[in-house]
């Protein structure tokens, strides 16, 4: 369907707390970098793609307004895909099918946030509604309830469960250490995650993303133009993306009906029928670890109920069966409007052997996924080293 | 190119509604729905435009208003800031060959959040424009005694824009403002940011368009005459004012790349009804210039001729347009809604008098208009 589409090129900032830059300086960071990457000027894009959170977290709205000349957008068409923590994953889509449907050949995608201009938290008390807002609201509270879900609904023994977080927390702090654009960079062990202190339980300090100022910017390109300018391209191979409720408590959280489908949705056009075996690297959306622990089932890596027994068995740890998120993933660095579409650069760097330190020997397919809304949006992106 | 086609559209009316905006917009896409007679799991793709800023105090608008655009378990997303940019969007997911149908949904409330330009000051960046008290209405002021210094362009004749406007309004049942007014009364009105008028200023309006597109195959089995999309441009222009020139917008470059898209060499006698987005009046008369309907500092006498009246040469916003109506995000869809009613011949009280074949509908935001984006539609 539609033509063949490829990233020829990725830009990350270095990410972590940047008071030494302006949030459109932040952008120009990161577009510039994919720009170089890819080998192409600023006039042969035909069009932008951009998203990031809400207006709140920064206290600018419409910030691509803001950002026209960051953008490199000044006399071109854009678009601006938005659905919360998935954004990410929301503007590559917008980006391929731009690309896919020939009004392209060249398209800019990029993502952003400064969390360290506004407060995240605040602003995601405001995605609940005011009554719920009363009872819930906060990415942690949310996502430990959910983690309790889980843990109720397949009778998982809680130490078991704590043991597979802490292994996923240092998996992930070893990722962040070596990749040079990771706002977390520290070694921590399987005790200091255990003894860490509790945030909302059963997650403690280390099961949490950070708050981080970042952008990062994909380049894709058409099939003719990709095998034109770009000597390794990483090529799309499957996309997907499902919603659900708005009310939480209208669906399970525990097998979460947009994370399933949207993932079977990707392999459907990817042709791919047993990920964890067909798959190299997976870049999963895990501001909370046990969060990966639910992704693991609901991505089809494993059996419902069993995620916690594959990461201890190291199926899922560096050198495992399927390498997760070598980069550090969200859990090391997390800033929103940028983490998902941080999933497909990671992942498009992987299938073409450019991820430097974190590289996954061979990989030849990749993985990329976020999740956003509340607890209602998974979007996927499968790409390939061959078309 | 696969063709894309609107197969029937839906809207909200502008007044206040007492409904939620879940249930406010569940209304107008179950009314598409059934009038097309499809379920709402037999369309293939949702995409809802909605704005975190226009959100009534509520973060990730679609989060909110997923499940009411229909889109549960569906392939969908969202544009934020233009509900254009959703209507291209769904096209370009059905040119691509991935989905056959779309619907398209722009929703906003307006009477639940703040006034506009509280809203619109937020665009500022916080550390030149914002303390500057730079919003919509204050840089339009700007451009509105540009355009008159630079081409003689009179207050009277922007006032002519309200008083069309809101004439076209009391024939289009949709419409929020409805009132019989004159220039006079325009004249009057208080002058809220020199030389602007209350009166030529957009109200804040309700809003919930959905539109429904199919590729050809599924277009000609839904519908007898589908309306076709023929053609689309948008362009972005720099932040602050002063890199500008507020005269040389870049509707030029967003109107020359739909016109050849849609193979149109002139506008004024190809296209037959325009439906522009004049959140302040005087735009009206700018955007026509810009868009090629007229020379350039011509747009005054365009307006005193007629010639954008109704029953005129050129009909320009036989709806009543923004001024009328202005549902901030939802409103570029509602320009294609009228289009495609005009097209079909459907506009009842309010539609032209000769045949309408192709249309033009227009969509703008940001400080004096530093983004636009053009639809052609055709029959």
């Amino acid at each position: 369907m539609g033509r063949g589409v490829a990233v020829i090129g990725t830009g990350q900032t270095k990410h972590g707390r940047r008071d030494d830059l302006s949030y459109p300086d932040l952008v120009r960071e990161a577009v510039k970098r994919a720009l170089e990457d890819a080998g192409i000027t600023p006039d042969d894009i035909d069009g932008v793609v951009f998203g990031t959170m809400p207006s709140m977290m920064e206290g600018v709205a419409l910030n691509h307004l803001y950002f026209a000349e960051s953008l490199r957008v000044v006399g071109k068409p854009m678009l601006r895909s938005e659905t919360c923590g998935s954004t990410g994953q929301s503007t590559a889509h917008t980006g391929i099918y731009w690309v896919a449907s020939g009004l392209a050949d060249i398209v800019l995608v990029v993502g952003s946030e400064k969390q360290h201009e506004g407060d995240a938290q605040a602003t995601m008390m405001t995605i609940p509604e005011p009554f719920m807002r009363l009872a819930i609201g906060g990415a942690p509270a949310a996502f430990s309830m959910q983690a309790r879900e889980w843990m109720g609904y397949y009778n998982i023994d809680e130490e078991k469960a704590r043991e597979a977080a802490a292994i996923i927390a240092v998996d992930c702090h070893e990722g962040g250490y070596i990749n040079p654009y990771a706002h977390i960079r520290v070694k921590i062990t399987k005790e200091d995650v255990l003894k860490a202190r509790i945030i909302t339980y059963p997650v403690r300090l280390w099961d949490v993303c950070p708050s981080s100022d970042g952008a990062c910017a994909v380049i894709l390109a058409s099939e003719e133009k990709a095998k034109k300018i770009c000597k390794k391209p990483a090529w799309i191979k499957g996309i997907g993306f499902r919603g659900e409720e708005y009310f939480m408590g209208d669906s399970s959280k525990a097998v979460w009906r947009s994370a399933i489908e949207a993932a079977q949705e990707a392999y459907r056009q990817a042709g791919i029928t047993n990920p964890r075996k067909e798959i190299d690297v997976a870049e999963i959306y895990n501001p909370f670890t046990y969060q990966e622990l639910m992704f693991l089932e609901c991505l089809g890596f494993c059996p419902f109920g069993e995620a916690a027994d594959y990461v201890i068995k190291g199926v899922f740890s560096p050198g495992g069966e399927l390498s997760c998120n070598p980069s550090g993933g969200v859990l090391c660095t997390n800033p929103i409007g940028a983490a998902g579409l941080i999933r497909l650069a990671e992942a498009a760097m992987q299938v073409t052997g450019k991820a430097g330190p974190h590289q996954v020997d061979g990989a030849k397919v990749a993985f990329a996924h976020a999740m956003g809304g509340a607890q209602q949006f998974n979007g996927v992106t499968i790409v390939s080293s061959e078309l | 190119m696969r063709r894309v086609a609107i197969v029937d559209v839906a809207q909200s009316s502008g007044v206040e509604s007492s409904l939620n905006l879940m249930e406010f917009t569940y209304r107008t896409v179950k009314e598409l729905l059934d009038k097309v007679g499809l379920r709402r799991v037999d369309v293939d793709t949702y995409i809802g435009a909605s704005s975190d800023i226009f959100h009534s105090g509520m973060s990730c608008a679609n989060a909110f208003d997923f499940d009411s655009i229909g889109a549960f378990m569906k392939p969908a997303s969202r544009q934020e800031a233009d509900s254009m940019w959703a209507f291209y969007y769904g096209c370009l997911r059905i040119i691509s060959g991935h989905h056959d149908t779309a619907m398209v949904v722009g929703l906003i409330k307006g009477s639940e959040n703040a006034e506009n330009d509280t809203i619109t000051s937020c665009f500022a960046d916080p550390f030149y424009l914002r303390p500057l008290g730079i919003q919509e209405t204050t840089a339009a002021a700007m451009q509105m005694r540009l355009y008159m210094d630079r081409y003689g362009i009179t207050e009277e004749q922007c006032a002519q824009v309200v008083v069309k406007n809101l004439g076209n309004a009391l024939y289009n049942p949709y419409a929020h403002i409805k009132k019989r007014v004159t220039v006079e009364d325009v004249m009057n009105s208080e002058r809220i940011c020199d030389p602007l008028k209350a009166m030529e200023c957009a109200p804040k309006s309700e809003g919930v368009c959905a539109i429904l597109l199919a590729s050809e195959d599924r277009a000609k089995k839904l519908t007898k005459r589908p309306v076709w999309f023929l053609g689309y441009g948008s362009a972005m222009d720099t932040f602050y004012l002063g890199d500008r020139d507020l005269l040389d917008t870049k509707l030029k470059i967003a109107g020359a790349k739909a016109y050849k898209m849609a193979g149109i060499n002139d506008p004024r006698k190809e296209i037959g009804v325009a439906e522009l987005c004049e959140s302040y009046a005087y735009q009206e008369l700018l955007w026509c210039e810009e868009l090629g309907f007229c020379a350039p500092g011509e747009g005054g006498k365009m307006i005193e001729m007629g010639i954008t009246g109704i029953n005129g040469d050129f009909p320009v916003n036989p709806s009543g347009g923004v001024l009328a109506m202005n549902p901030y995000v939802s409103r570029g869809l509602y320009r294609i809604a009228e289009c495609f009613l005009q097209i079909k011949g459907r506009a009842g009280e309010h539609q032209v008098k000769k045949r309408v074949k192709r249309a033009l509908a227009h969509s703008a935001h940001g400080f004096a208009g530093q983004c636009h984006t053009v639809v052609i539609l055709g029959s």
